[in-house]
């Protein structure tokens, strides 16, 4: 199984600069996640690596072979990449049967009737599908049309198999369900995979790595705990987890700001420049008073000023100190609207970052120290 | 120093080459750019090339006149367009037409909106009795070849000015003025019924789409119904309604053949009728400025919808999903406004019909007793007549032009129809966004320029050789080729738009399973788009049935289509034989069309969008 490795590439439509610049290295076997708001540029990536797209500089190369690199006038065609590759819309073609469908590539790749055959039942049935096998696509339901495309793909064994956004139109429980199939394929035949989506949760329970995406560029490569606990940027902080990150904004002059500036400046003064800071929603927790509050913790005396039950969990909306603060929790709450309390945050879960938005990684190790 | 500036300008310029070499590699990777730039070179030469030869012949020397424009043949001269536009004989062959074509278009743009303009209310906002019915029936007119009426006018309100059979009236004892047989009222009458199905077609639909909720809201500021459609609804539908109007204006900028039947007798010409004879009379010069500025007139008529349309759309709300379509009740008026629909369907299909049908199984006009009634003009022998001694239908000229009909519209529109699909192909998918752009435009340009001035530009072009291509006046050549031009039009917004409909995703999906450009048209594209290219191919060889303007200027007897052959027919004054190739021909087009609306489960009205 082959590795996927993009070198300095952008992509540009006339004026329009689609990818600035993106290295990304995929590892053989990886199930890699581009995450990120429409528009940025995630599937123009996985278009490239199918070759749907050209680049307009830099170079792409899959396993040993490069694929495209226009500084040496490189281009293999799609259908010389031995690729799979699942589309939003499925793109079944409607006009050929399920088993049709699934068979087309076997068929191209000159396989004997009977083996053939054999391939196209052993993958229908493996998703289900086995049943609807003489209908057309027309026929069938947005999840069972999920599951063709996906077989389509699969029975002729690509090595990179590119999926972008194939979970979108399925309901919620079918969306868990192919989730797991696609875990479970990935396991079972360690194929390297690429995946787009903008659903966070998706990008999380999947995949080994997130590649988070922003107007061209890469924001943060790293592992599903990495993006959500040590966002590099303040945008991969805000696009990940909901409900969102509370963010405070050390321009803002309230009550609270000033209280965490002092607060970092008397106890961490070795953390300088910081721009702002953010706390995740269930890293908060309520106590009665000042007292609640462990030694070196962060906290602040706070209205509740509403309490939305969500099913199974409660978002509590704070106001303290000129700001509203939301915070998440499991536990039935036993506050009531318009008390006064104390939040605090552990130190660890504070995310400091610089005036630019970015990530003082040089806090973190402070900050784990004190809290240690 | 240089010696580095030198490398580093080699490097440069090396890197420029490989950046060339990758964007060619990459535009032709796919035969999709040689495609596009084949059909552009192809649609250049059917296109472009005729129109600048007619262009060509209006400034330029032709063969013949040399003595008179004073310079040699090709030689440059202003000769054609001061004889035109300027000489004394200008009015005659210039300006009084343009008036006519005015008077006549003007008059029946506002007949067909006045009666368009009711009927569409009644059939798309009122509970009138058989509603649905008269939706479908007063379209009828359209399907049906516009000359179609001016033949059965005749049959009815012929007097002495012209020879042949009587007509019914004058049979009856009534002799009918010249100014009610011939001329400038029949004309616009018959025109005016034969569009008056565009404005209930463009203005029905506006009017169905009509939100009632913007009517309510009105309703409860106080408005009254009559404040209401003046301020509300009429200024909404105004888009639909100026597009229906040029649409009519333009198409009777190019009318032929209703003219021709009812003009000719009183001297009566319009452009394309003026263009005709000075093409018959060899007047090639002449006929170029005519012809060019029939094409002008058609050009500046559509921008000007363009425009027009492109202005009024800025404040036109696309009913929401929600939208309600109350009927209005017409109470008391219910019977006399179906009346009013039975009526203008009796005038625009029944009478006509009926009246050429009846014309050719009777002995004497207008008498109607049985020993009158013969089936011989249809399959009679040895008929008591100079020429034409057997019945129509065993005629062999009749079953010749039946099947160059059938053979050159029939492959005109599987061509058209193939290559629509192809320029659609090319125009989607080219990375060449200009090559896109020219192939979108090139094809389209043939429904600006009316057909007569379309047919003349070939003439222009193919009647002598040119280079490796030999004359192909005379040929079926000459009317396959101007006929697959003049229905790339609509060939190719099929083409562009089935193609757009499908996306790209399907033939993507085919790619990274590892199929070819070939494998993928084949086994992808095409079948995929079955339905589209046969909608493609079907509707342009129902209009081509019916087609006369074109085929006049091009076809002689040995290519003659159904068309002409009933025109030379009515030259020749065998009233009944015309009478009836034009009922067969007006029986293929609808019956055609119906066919083809159940076949591709379209409807007419989306065809006549713009």
């Amino acid at each position: 199984m082959p590795g996927i490795k993009l070198k300095n590439v952008k992509k540009s439509y006339g004026s329009y600069e689609a990818i600035h610049q993106l290295d990304l290295d995929v590892a053989d076997g990886e199930f890699l996640c581009l995450l990120g708001p429409s528009g940025c540029g995630k599937t123009t990536t996985l278009r490239m690596i199918a070759g749907l797209e050209n680049l307009s500089s830099g170079e792409l190369a899959v396993g040993e072979r490069i694929v495209d690199c226009p500084e040496t006038a490189t281009f293999i065609a799609p259908e010389k990449r031995g690729m799979g590759l699942v589309f939003q819309s499925y793109a079944l073609w409607p006009h050929l049967t399920v088993e049709q469908n699934v068979e087309f590539g076997l068929k191209l790749r000159k396989f004997a009737k009977a083996a053939r055959q054999q391939r196209t039942t052993e993958v229908m049935e493996a998703l289900g599908i086995g049943a609807y096998s003489k209908r057309l696509p027309s026929q069938l339901s947005g999840g069972q049309q999920q599951r063709v495309a996906l077989a389509r793909m699969l029975a002729v064994n690509p090595d990179v198999l590119l999926l972008d956004e194939p979970l979108s139109n399925l309901d919620a429980r079918l969306r868990l369900e192919m989730r797991a199939e696609l875990k479970r394929i990935h396991t079972q035949f360690s194929t390297t995979i690429v995946f787009v989506t903008h659903d966070q949760w998706e990008a999380m329970t999947l995949a080994d790595t997130i590649a988070v995406m922003n107007e061209g560029t890469l924001q943060q490569l790293g592992t599903p705990d990495d993006i959500y606990d040590r966002p590099a940027n303040r945008f991969v902080a805000e696009f990940v987890g909901s409900p969102p990150i509370n963010i405070l904004d050390f321009e803002n002059t309230g009550d609270l700001v000033q209280g965490a500036k002092k607060f970092l400046a008397r106890r961490h003064s070795e953390i300088s420049g910081v721009g702002s800071v953010g706390i995740r929603p269930e890293s908060i927790s309520l106590v009665a008073g000042q007292d609640g509050l462990s030694e070196g913790e962060f906290g602040a005396p706070a209205r509740v000023a509403a309490i939305l039950p969500t099913g199974g969990s409660w978002i509590i909306e704070l106001e303290t100190g000129g700001e509203v603060i939301f915070m998440n929790t499991h536990v039935a709450p036993a506050m009531r609207e318009g008390d006064q309390m104390w939040f605090r945050v552990p130190t660890r879960a504070l995310n400091v970052f610089d005036a630019k938005g970015n990530r003082i990684y040089a806090a973190d190790q402070v900050l784990a120290a004190a809290a240690a | 120093m240089s010696e580095t500036a030198q490398s580093v300008d080699r490097r440069a310029g090396n890197r420029w080459v490989t950046r060339l070499k990758y964007r060619t590699r990459i535009a032709m990777r796919e035969p999709t750019t040689l495609i596009g730039i084949l059909m552009a070179a192809l649609f250049s030469y059917l296109v472009v090339v005729p129109i600048v030869s007619i262009l060509l012949d209006a400034v330029q020397t032709q063969f013949g006149d040399a003595r008179r424009t004073g310079t040699e043949v090709g030689g440059w001269t202003g000769y054609y367009i001061h004889r035109t536009f300027l000489s004394p004989i200008a009015q005659d062959m210039f300006w009084q037409p343009l008036r006519n074509t005015l008077s006549v278009a003007f008059g029946a743009i506002a007949i067909s909106v006045i009666v368009g303009g009711i009927l569409a209310w009644l059939v798309s906002r009122t509970d009138m009795l058989a509603r649905r019915w008269f939706a479908t029936a007063l379209i009828v007119p359209y399907m049906l070849p516009a000359w179609t009426f001016a033949l059965a006018w005749t049959t009815l309100f012929k007097n002495r000015t012209v020879g042949g059979q009587q007509g019914w009236i004058e049979a009856m004892g009534f002799t009918p003025p010249d100014w009610l047989a011939y001329g400038q009222v029949p004309i616009t009458i018959i025109l005016a019924l034969h569009y008056t199905p565009f404005i209930i077609l463009l203005f029905g639909s506006a009017l169905r789409r009509f939100d009632s909720q913007l009517e309510d809201s009105a309703r409860m500021l106080g408005a009254s119904r009559a404040r209401i459609s003046w301020s509300i609804i009429l200024p909404l539908m105004k888009p639909a309604l100026i597009s229906a109007i040029v649409l009519i204006f333009a198409k009777c900028l190019g009318e032929f053949g209703v003219a021709y039947v009812l003009g000719l007798p009183v001297k009566f010409d319009v452009l394309a009728t003026s263009l005709y004879r000075n093409l018959g009379s060899r007047q090639t010069g002449v006929a170029g400025v005519l012809a060019a500025s029939i094409m002008i007139l058609g050009i500046m008529t559509l921008l000007i919808d363009a425009y027009l349309v492109r202005e009024a759309r800025k404040f036109v709300t696309v009913g929401s999903k929600g939208s309600m379509n109350r009927l209005t009740n017409l109470r008391g008026l219910r019977l006399p406004a179906t009346l009013f629909a039975a009526f203008i369907f009796f005038i625009s299909v029944g009478l006509p019909v009926m009246t050429l049908f009846l014309s050719t199984v009777m002995h004497v006009p207008a008498r109607f007793t049985w020993e009158n009634f013969t089936l011989d003009y249809w399959i009679g022998t040895d008929l008591d007549t100079v020429a034409l001694k057997n019945g129509i239908l065993l005629t062999p000229e009749l079953w010749k032009a039946a099947w160059n009909t059938l053979w050159i519209v029939g492959s005109a529109s599987i061509v058209s129809g193939l290559l629509g699909l192809l320029v659609g192909y090319a125009v989607v998918r080219t990375p060449l966004r200009f090559l896109g752009t020219f192939l979108r435009q090139v094809t389209f340009f043939p429904y600006l320029v009316p057909g007569i001035a379309f047919a003349a530009a070939y003439l222009s072009l193919f009647a002598v050789p040119r280079g490796p291509i030999p004359a192909l006046y005379g040929t079926m050549a000459i009317l396959i080729l101007a006929l697959i031009a003049d229905q790339m039009p609509y060939a190719s917004r099929a083409g562009i738009s089935a193609m757009m409909q499908l996306g790209k995703e399907p033939e993507e999906a085919a790619q990274v399973a590892g199929s070819g450009w070939f494998h993928r048209m084949t086994r992808i594209v095409v079948p995929i788009q079955k339905g589209s290219l046969v909608t493609g191919v079907l509707l342009p060889f129902i209009s081509g049935i019916k087609g006369l303007s074109l085929f006049v200027v091009l076809a002689v007897p040995s290519t003659d289509v159904l068309t002409t052959y009933s025109l030379r027919l009515v030259d020749y004054n065998y009233t009944q034989a015309a009478n009836a190739v034009v009922l067969i021909v007006a029986g293929l087009a609808y019956f055609g069309t119906l066919t083809a609306q159940k076949l591709t489960k379209t409807n007419l009205a989306e065809g006549l969008g713009g």
